[in-house]
């Protein structure tokens, strides 16, 4: 006779919903493949190799000038816009290599949408900030682009708050309510990943809160990568840590893993704060 | 207080204490079954319930691992400060005295399979059956006290603890002066004087508990206070 079953508990399924991640179990949405990057004769990524899973929060960490960001705009190839740059090896976006010849790069650029440090609405009306993008793509029937915004708003868990003003300035809104505005601008277009480099950096503390449970919840439908310099940021809203220093992607795995036993030293030393 | 782990802004984070809250009572539980089943299988003489709570150990021990685990996760991950801070805290001290108990509760198990053995002890079992009582009764109004975040109850609870130090010097005096006279029947009176000093035990764990309820409600330690300055203390909070 089980004990366990004696007494009704499954500690197995307690066990499980605690067990540790594996990237092996997870379906991949991008990977990075030898990937170097250099700013004229300086080497900002020295031979990347990683994958993003899909519908996971993937968080990077590191101290400034690791690569961190360089390697998340590597994504969605902002880098393709700063002078002197130059990109060997690969990424792939589902099994295309988002840096082919031949790449629709606007088109890559929806499919990975991009959030920055300072929220950055357009001089427009909530509603015209977040039907901006679809409109851009040609949707200019009144019913789907209120479905559209509507449904990006309450996505960006900001409908609730915006839902009678919706043709103000988006400039009248707090910090923290233009971050989430340009969070729902930016899934407004249905892309397959949502990339964030440090999207709470620049809020106050229940604003960041808010913005962490946003992401939680934005994880169901979208893959999500997230550059923050706040490790205790990274602790709580991720599924996957990587940690860069120097160019060098140093540890990726499972972030309660690596936040409470790191397996490199180098790890070990800067999440607790005896480096750099 | 009940909405302790309901009200933060990271759902997450009221998830991962709620779980964590919930595991701790769970574990609670099956302590409690098993230092039941323990006096019981004493009180019957019942080898196989005896060999029960043995077993269950490998459930409490499972359990104890994983609060662990779940308490070092959240203080890896979320940082808490203050109340929550104080859950955790409190929680995984707890959490030792809950596993002592069971070991407690096993070791009372092997006395029972030993007396069964050996032959019945001639004395003790009255004695024994009203500590068991009581002891039982006071886990059983710790864990309520530590899911209902019960200051009240808990200071009560801990005054308890006293009653059954009393019940256990009187049966040390009886069972000690029998030894005397009836010196053959030593070593069966043994077992029940360690089974006496199991309960004892599991009372002085018991109250711990409520002592780790009362820092993570009120934030004081109240260890190393006297039980009469205890509810002043409280008082005054």
């Amino acid at each position: 006779m089980s004990d366990a079953k004696t007494h009704s508990i499954d500690i197995s399924a307690m066990q499980r919903s605690q067990q540790a991640l594996r990237i092996e179990d997870e379906k991949v949405c991008l990977s990075v493949n030898d990937l170097h990057l250099y700013y004229g004769d300086k080497e900002a990524l020295k031979g990347v190799n990683m994958v993003i899973p899909e519908k996971k929060v993937t968080a990077f960490i590191g101290p400034s000038g690791c690569g961190k960001s360089t390697l998340l705009r590597c994504f969605n190839r902002m880098n393709d816009l700063v002078d002197g740059c130059r990109i060997t090896g690969e990424i792939n976006l589902r099994d295309e290599n988002i840096y082919a010849k031949g790449t629709d790069v606007a088109e890559l650029r929806r499919r990975v949408g991009m959030v920055f440090q300072k929220p950055n609405p357009f001089p427009k009306s909530i509603y015209e900030n977040v039907a901006y993008g679809l409109r851009i793509q040609g949707i200019n029937k009144k019913r789907l682009l209120d479905e559209t915004v509507e449904w990006a708003l309450r996505s960006a868990a900001l409908w609730d708050e915006v839902k009678d003003r919706l043709h103000e300035s988006a400039l009248g809104m707090s910090g923290g309510q233009q971050q989430r505005l340009v969070i729902a601008r930016t899934v407004a277009v249905k892309p397959e990943v949502l990339l964030l480099d440090e999207p709470a950096s620049a809020l106050d503390p229940i604003s960041t809160l808010k913005i962490e449970e946003l992401i939680h919840e934005l994880k169901n439908e979208f893959t999500i990568a997230i550059v923050t310099h706040n490790m205790q940021q990274a602790a709580r809203v991720s599924d996957y840590t990587a940690f860069m220093y120097m160019g060098d992607l140093v540890e990726f795995g499972d972030t309660n893993s690596l936040f409470t036993n790191p397996s490199k030293q180098q790890t070990e030393d800067y999440i607790t704060g005896r480096y750099g | 207080m009940k909405e302790l782990t309901t009200d933060h802004i990271s759902q997450q984070f009221n998830n991962e204490l709620e779980r964590l809250r919930q595991h701790f009572l769970t574990m609670g539980g099956v302590v409690e079954t098993q230092v039941q089943d323990a006096v019981q299988s004493l009180l019957d003489s019942n080898g196989s319930l005896a060999e029960d709570v043995k077993d269950k150990e490998a459930t409490v021990n499972q359990l104890d691992g994983l609060i662990d685990e779940e308490c070092t996760r959240i203080l890896a991950k979320r940082q808490p400060a203050a109340t929550d801070l104080r859950m955790i805290l409190s929680i995984s001290k707890a959490v030792g005295e809950l596993e002592r108990i069971g070991d407690e509760a096993k070791k009372i198990a092997n006395l029972t399979l030993n007396l069964i053995d050996e032959g019945e002890s001639p004395r003790g079992y009255v004695e024994i059956n009203r500590i068991g009582q009581m002891v039982s009764r006071m886990i059983h109004d710790t864990l309520d006290a530590y899911a209902r975040l019960d200051i009240a109850a808990a200071v009560k609870v801990a005054k308890q603890d006293r009653a059954i130090a009393q019940e256990y010097n009187t049966a040390m005096r009886s069972l000690v002066t029998y030894m005397m006279e009836d010196p053959r029947s030593i070593s069966r009176v043994i077992n029940v004087i360690w089974v006496l000093r199991a309960l004892e035990r599991i009372g002085d764990h018991s109250r711990y508990i409520c002592q780790h309820l009362i820092f993570m409600v009120k934030g004081v330690d109240v260890r190393h206070m006297h039980i009469n300055d205890l509810a002043n203390e409280l008082g005054e909070k």
